[in-house]
């Protein structure tokens, strides 16, 4: 898989380069707008990480010139400008994704993963199945080895978000943005709560736990 | 000099009395030749009946006839009107006083001798017969008279009008160059670092006491937003410093010790949480004051806090529950439109929920209710708990205030200010009461008429 970064702070382009390259990615790193244009125009990548203010051009223009010219690749813009207007006019630019700065890089990383997992417009698949597991988008049913598993909405949208991501990680803030479409954080574990309670229903008669906890991230459904 | 030259309210007014005296000096021109014309036609008229009558005359009886009628009017009148003569075919006259050369025929500018004076005349000149002429002339010195009449009457009057528009314009540009000067200078005051400085207002509510008006709700506006950053960066600087400083030592203390690889991790692992938690600090007071920058408002759409308060509700109640306490929401089944956003809205409750927990013992009932009337929506988050004293319920909102009572419970005195900031942002109320027992928190907007 191949990563273009455009961020012009050092460190944090090397914070992304070393975890990305770690989890086996192919980087490339721009420090300014041109060159991410340039690139971004002039060959194929998986996902672009895209710092919203770059020297030269800034981010956003990039990202709207990129789309102009056709391309298609998704997009994570990273920014230090959290405002609520600020991420609308980097979604409206054609952002698939916005974080704001600082994050961890357990986030960025399931970030892009789920970019890079994110199937064409044109087939959109109604029903995810995952080992035992099968989730009827249509039908709002899930079952279990054949065996049906009633489920609150919100627990099912929680267990829709993590088999969309199957094998992946997704965060609390991407379930949080997703799900309830919070862009802060809650003091109350309303994520931890629907996940436990759409775990134990999932899991009620059986001894394994298809989900995976990683503490301080996410959750994990095995592929 | 100059300063006139390039002032508007002096160019303005200039510029239209020059307009008034240039419109006045072509009224004056369109009345002078409309009436010299009308009488110059009259008098034409008037010398051709005279002609016609006396042509009759010499017609019918002949020039003997004609001789006496000219006589009889010669003598007859008391001021002559007109004035007769009858020239022979050498143009000689032989009848009548005009004392004139004989004209050609038809109608003549003449100059009349009268006693050694050269008047100006009118006249028309007819052939009798082949051998005499007929002249009839009429003084036109009236008709001069009248010309110059109306010449120096309007004359006089662009005269004063221009007079009258020179002294008003300096009289209104200084006028109007006196009204902006106050700002100007208060301006200029402010400008100078004396924030507190205001526009004058006059008594007589003009288009400058509005303009005025508005130019201070702008800078009380601008002052607010002054004193909040101050605020927000004085409270930045205090907040900020203690956990960082907290952070070095932690990080110091680890540099220092034995070089135990789980003794430094630990240290690491409780640097990062430090970070995270003076981060999270720091987007909220950014938050904040993104709210009450109040551009947000642009973005404001039609919200149905009926739908986001089920929302919560559904998200809520299991958490709740999983913290050993119950939430119970009363929920209206149309929508409740207010102007919003969606997600500051559900902000706001979400703090008052989160609220409603940390700041009560296992076992209280928290409750989420909308109700709305003709005018209004209102959410009201209460809980049976043990409430907030009298005293401090005013106090609560305020940025980083903390009680004594939640000293340890975590937060940075951030939450209720938000909800404060989203209420003011929608222009709704905040209502912080007693709910014998507990506290109750009622946000109050304007619901959107159909």
């Amino acid at each position: 898989m191949n990563v273009l970064i455009a961020e012009d702070d050092d460190d944090t382009a090397a914070f992304v380069e070393r975890g990305l390259a770690e989890g086996g990615a192919q980087v490339m790193r721009v420090a300014d707008g041109e060159s991410a244009l340039h690139e971004a125009t002039a060959n194929r990548y998986d996902c672009i990480v895209l710092d919203r203010l770059l020297p030269g051009i800034d981010g956003i223009e990039v990202l709207r010139r990129c789309r102009a010219a056709g391309v298609r690749t998704p997009v994570l813009m990273l920014t230090a400008l959290g405002g609520i207007g600020d991420r609308v006019t980097g979604l409206e630019a054609g952002a698939d994704d916005y974080l704001p700065k600082p994050f961890a890089f357990a986030e960025l990383a399931a970030r892009v993963a789920a970019l890079l997992r994110r199937p064409p417009i044109q087939d959109n698949p109604t029903t995810f199945t995952v080992g035992d597991v099968t989730l009827d988008l249509l039908a709002r049913e899930v079952r279990r080895a054949g065996r049906e598993v009633r489920l609150q909405p919100r627990e099912f949208a929680v267990l829709e978000q993590l088999m969309r991501h199957a094998g992946r990680v997704v965060t609390r803030t991407m379930l949080l943005e997703n799900i309830w479409g919070f862009h802060f954080d809650p003091q109350t574990n309303i994520v931890e709560s629907h996940l436990s309670r759409m775990r134990s229903k999932l899991n009620q008669g059986f001894d394994v736990d298809p989900i995976e906890t990683l503490r301080g991230i996410g959750y994990r459904i095995r592929a | 000099m100059s300063s006139w030259r390039r002032s508007a309210a002096y160019r303005i007014a200039f510029i239209y009395s020059a307009a008034f005296a240039l419109a006045v000096l072509a009224l004056g021109a369109a009345v002078y030749f409309a009436a010299d014309a009308a009488f110059r036609h009259q008098q034409d008229a008037a010398l051709s009946d005279e002609t016609a009558e006396l042509v009759g005359d010499f017609r019918n009886e002949g020039m003997g006839e004609l001789v006496e009628t000219i006589d009889a009017r010669e003598r007859g009148a008391a001021i002559a009107a007109f004035g007769y003569a009858v020239f022979d075919a050498d143009g000689r006259r032989v009848a009548g006083r005009l004392d004139i050369a004989r004209p050609p025929d038809g109608y003549r500018e003449v100059m009349v001798r009268r006693g050694g004076e050269r008047d100006p005349a009118r006249a028309l000149t007819t052939a009798l017969d082949s051998r005499t002429t007929l002249t009839v002339a009429v003084d036109s010195e009236g008709l001069e008279r009248i010309d110059a009449t109306i010449l120096m009457l309007f004359g006089g009057g662009f005269v004063a009008i221009v007079a009258i528009g020179i002294a008003g314009s300096f009289a209104l540009g200084a006028y109007l160059r006196r009204r902006l000067a106050s700002f100007t200078v208060t301006a200029h005051q402010i400008v100078g670092g004396e924030l507190d400085q205001r526009m004058p207002v006059g008594v007589r509510n003009d288009e400058f006491d509005a303009l005025a008006r508005s130019l201070n709700a702008m800078l009380d506006r601008i002052a607010l937003l002054v004193e909040r950053l101050r605020q927000v960066s004085g409270d930045l600087a205090h907040d900020m410093r203690t956990p960082l400083s907290r952070l070095r030592a932690g990080l110091e203390r680890a540099l220092d010790g034995p070089p135990d690889l789980t003794v430094q991790r630990q240290a690491l692992k409780q640097a990062i949480r430090q970070s995270d938690a003076m981060l999270a600090l720091f987007a909220g007071i950014l938050r904040i004051a993104e709210v009450e920058r109040g551009d947000i408002a642009r973005g404001f759409v039609a919200v149905d806090l009926a739908d986001v308060v089920a929302d919560l509700c559904d998200s809520y109640a299991p958490a709740i529950r999983d913290g050993g306490r119950t939430l119970t929401c009363t929920a209206i089944p149309g929508p409740a439109e207010v102007m919003g956003n969606r997600e500051l809205l559900a902000q706001a409750i979400v703090n008052l929920l989160d609220n409603a927990q940390t700041h009560t013992p296992r076992g209280t009932a928290i409750t989420l209710a909308l109700t709305l009337d003709a005018a209004r929506v209102m959410v009201r988050v209460a809980d049976d708990g043990p409430g907030v004293a009298a005293a401090d319920r005013a106090r609560i909102v305020e940025r980083f205030v903390r009680l004594e009572a939640s000293r340890h419970t975590p937060g940075h005195g951030l939450g209720l200010n938000l909800v404060d900031a989203i209420v003011a942002a929608h222009r709704g109320t905040l209502d912080i009461e007693d709910n014998a027992p507990g506290l109750a928190i009622t946000m109050t907007f304007t619901a959107v008429t159909a």
